[in-house]
């Protein structure tokens, strides 16, 4: 598919008429975070773009925190920009596990049809961020319906699917520019911002060798970064891969699918009494394995997607690359 | 949405609820429509507004219309069940997960090693067998309870032994002045069989620690690891692979299991706790 741009003012015009149509949320920047917000013709123009990451993992669009999954919802389509490629390339493992097999979760699939997703480049690196570690370019490749890129005022907008052109062409902008462009500045960009991860990330292990090292690790390891944990499963809500949850009844037979975690006590604990995970640091220790040993195992593919939001997230300031440095360090 | 629901309970008539033991009921459900399940599958059960809770049908998957259901009382939601009179109306999802290779167990000699409420999935099994019991050479069935008066399913014995090709054997921790049978823990039932171990096929279901020592027993008197069929109790909440509560190293028991082979799972370090 052809890419298309437009200047970024018509662009704001174009999303403003289209909020008539869509939800549309995208990042909006706040003192001490960027976060996903439902847009409104005022805030249209306060989005900001290419900036790493919203706060909020992709994963919310489709797999809300708390949702009724037995009552039918009708909902506006939503689209979403600005999701970054961590995020979409931990739509991959979702995808698996909510889609595929003889069990389809039809709410998941209904909200993955119904979002138009529109990625982004990453053209700054955050302190924690280390996608390229695992082998993630840090700019849309897939599951996504439109890559966006922001460069001399332009929208550049390169449609991935179907879905993502129509929405393009719903623009309605005069000057929206379709056909060939010159991509060289944004591929310049792309690289240098590719080359800063990579250096930024020099001595972080791969994905294979954190899965030698988290198989080879003593239980002194996770004891010691266990001692300042406190159970909160905050990695897990903002970890774009993590996808426990938890069936709450209600009245009229009716199921909450609610947000869970392996890092909550009595996660596993059966009715008899035994709890596999009781203690602490082996929560923690299975937080690693299920990353880098199981669901690769599984589903072939990495939980972790180096995004950086689960080292931001912890109050106990456990450090995730930290504890993966340490195990491998004498691999 | 035109694709099944995987969250929604279709509805069950709670018939009866017959106490077993003081802490074990069997409870009769009946359903509008036929409802198929394979033998050691299970079914999530929903009480309104309560909880949800997985159990191992304990009736035989060839009676499509009813379906009994053998509940110790051990938590939150056990409890609400133990306090129902029959009468009200459950939600049931499922059945679930892979069940017991019936097919693989052919022209085999048999073991069938129960203690406790473990008793309800390989009363499933049995009756499953025995459908067609001329197609296995025979089913040892060693079945231990703490003392007689736990035992669950007492009317069935008697037509259990009058088959043919069934041999069963009991044993109780503690014995009362009518208990002729043995006594002690269930794996001494093992020492009694005159058996080809290595060729045997063995289903194990019961309390963690009877499946430990059972399985560990019947590897010493030279059970093959592939032939030892386990079923393993884990927390579940959705019961179809997606919730990650079952999870056990690489499989979800729900999904993969809840029937594993030893040798699927041995190298898993909680397997039995
Ligand atoms: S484990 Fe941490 S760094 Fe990896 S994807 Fe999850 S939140 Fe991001
Ligand atoms: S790390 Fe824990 S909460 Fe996250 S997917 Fe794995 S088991 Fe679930
Ligand atoms: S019970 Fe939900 S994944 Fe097994």
């Amino acid at each position: 598919m052809k890419p298309y741009s437009i200047y970024i003012d018509k662009w704001s015009q174009g999303l403003a008429k289209l909020l008539q149509k869509y939800d549309i949320y995208a990042p909006i920047k706040h003192e001490n975070y960027l976060d996903y917000e439902l847009l409104t013709p005022g805030s249209v123009s306060a989005v900001v773009y290419n900036q790493p990451k919203p706060s909020t993992p992709l994963k919310a669009f489709f797999f809300p925190v708390k949702e009724n999954v037995v009552r039918e919802t009708s909902k506006r389509t939503k689209v979403v920009i600005g999701a970054p490629s961590c995020d979409l390339q931990a739509l991959k493992l979702l995808d698996r596990i909510f889609l595929e097999g003889e069990y389809l979760d039809t709410y998941y699939q209904k909200a993955r049809e119904e979002t138009i997703v529109i990625g982004t480049d990453c053209l700054d690196i955050q302190e924690h961020c280390h996608c390229t570690t695992y082998g993630i370019e840090p700019y849309p490749t897939e599951n996504c319906d439109i890559s966006l890129a922001i460069w001399d005022q332009k929208v550049m907008l390169q449609p991935l699917t179907a879905k993502g052109e129509q929405f393009i062409n719903e623009l309605d902008a005069h000057d929206l520019f379709h056909g060939e462009i010159d991509f060289t500045d944004l591929l310049q960009k792309r690289e240098s911002v590719r080359q800063r991860l990579k250096i930024h990330n020099q001595n972080l292990p791969d994905n294979e060798k954190t899965r030698e090292g988290v198989i080879k690790a003593e239980d002194a390891i996770w004891k010691k970064y266990a001692a300042t944990c406190v159970s909160c499963g905050a990695c897990a809500a903002i970890c774009p891969t993590c996808h426990c949850f938890l069936l709450i009844d209600r009245q009229g037979f009716e199921k909450i699918k609610n947000w869970d975690t392996c890092q909550y006590p009595a996660f596993e604990k059966v009715a008899a009494g035994e709890d596999p995970l009781k203690k602490l640091y082996n929560r923690l220790a299975n937080r690693y394995f299920c990353k880098f040993v199981y669901k690769p195992d599984m589903f072939g593919e990495i939980a972790c997607t180096g995004c950086g939001r689960c080292i931001e997230a912890c109050i106990g300031k456990i450090n995730k690359n930290e504890i993966i440095t340490e195990i491998c360090q004498h691999l | 949405m035109s694709e099944k629901n995987i969250y929604k309970p279709i509805k069950f008539h709670l018939d009866k609820v017959v106490e077993e033991t003081p802490a074990i009921k069997t409870f009769f459900l009946s359903a509008e429509q036929d409802f198929n399940f394979k033998t050691g599958q299970f079914v999530e059960v929903t009480i309104d507004g309560v909880g949800e809770a997985p159990y191992t049908p304990s009736s035989s998957p060839y009676v499509k219309d009813r379906m009994e259901l053998t509940v110790m009382k051990a938590g939150y939601v056990t409890d609400k069940m133990h306090q129902l009179k029959g009468g009200e109306i459950l939600g049931i999802r499922g059945p679930f997960g892979k069940g017991y290779p019936v097919e693989k167990f052919y022209n085999r000699e048999i073991i069938i090693l129960g203690g406790g409420v473990g008793l309800a999935p390989l009363r499933c099994l049995i009756y499953s067998l025995l459908e067609e019991e001329d197609k296995f050479r025979k089913i040892n069935i060693c079945f231990g309870a703490k003392t007689p008066a736990d035992f669950c399913y007492k009317n069935w014995f008697p037509e259990l032994l009058r088959r043919e090709r069934v041999h069963l054997l009991r044993s109780v921790d503690k014995a009362d002045s009518n208990w002729n049978e043995t006594v002690g823990v269930v794996t001494v039932l093992l020492d009694k069989l005159r058996v080809d171990w290595a060729n045997l096929i063995a289903i194990v279901c019961g309390p963690p620690i009877m499946m430990k020592f059972g399985t560990l027993r019947l590897l010493e008197l030279g059970c093959r690891e592939e032939n030892i069929y386990l079923s393993m109790e884990k927390n579940m909440s959705c019961g179809l692979g997606k919730c990650g509560h079952c999870a056990m190293g690489n499989y979800f028991v729900c999904k993969d299991g809840p029937v594993f082979t030893y040798d699927q799972i041995k190298n898993h370090p909680d397997i039995w706790i």
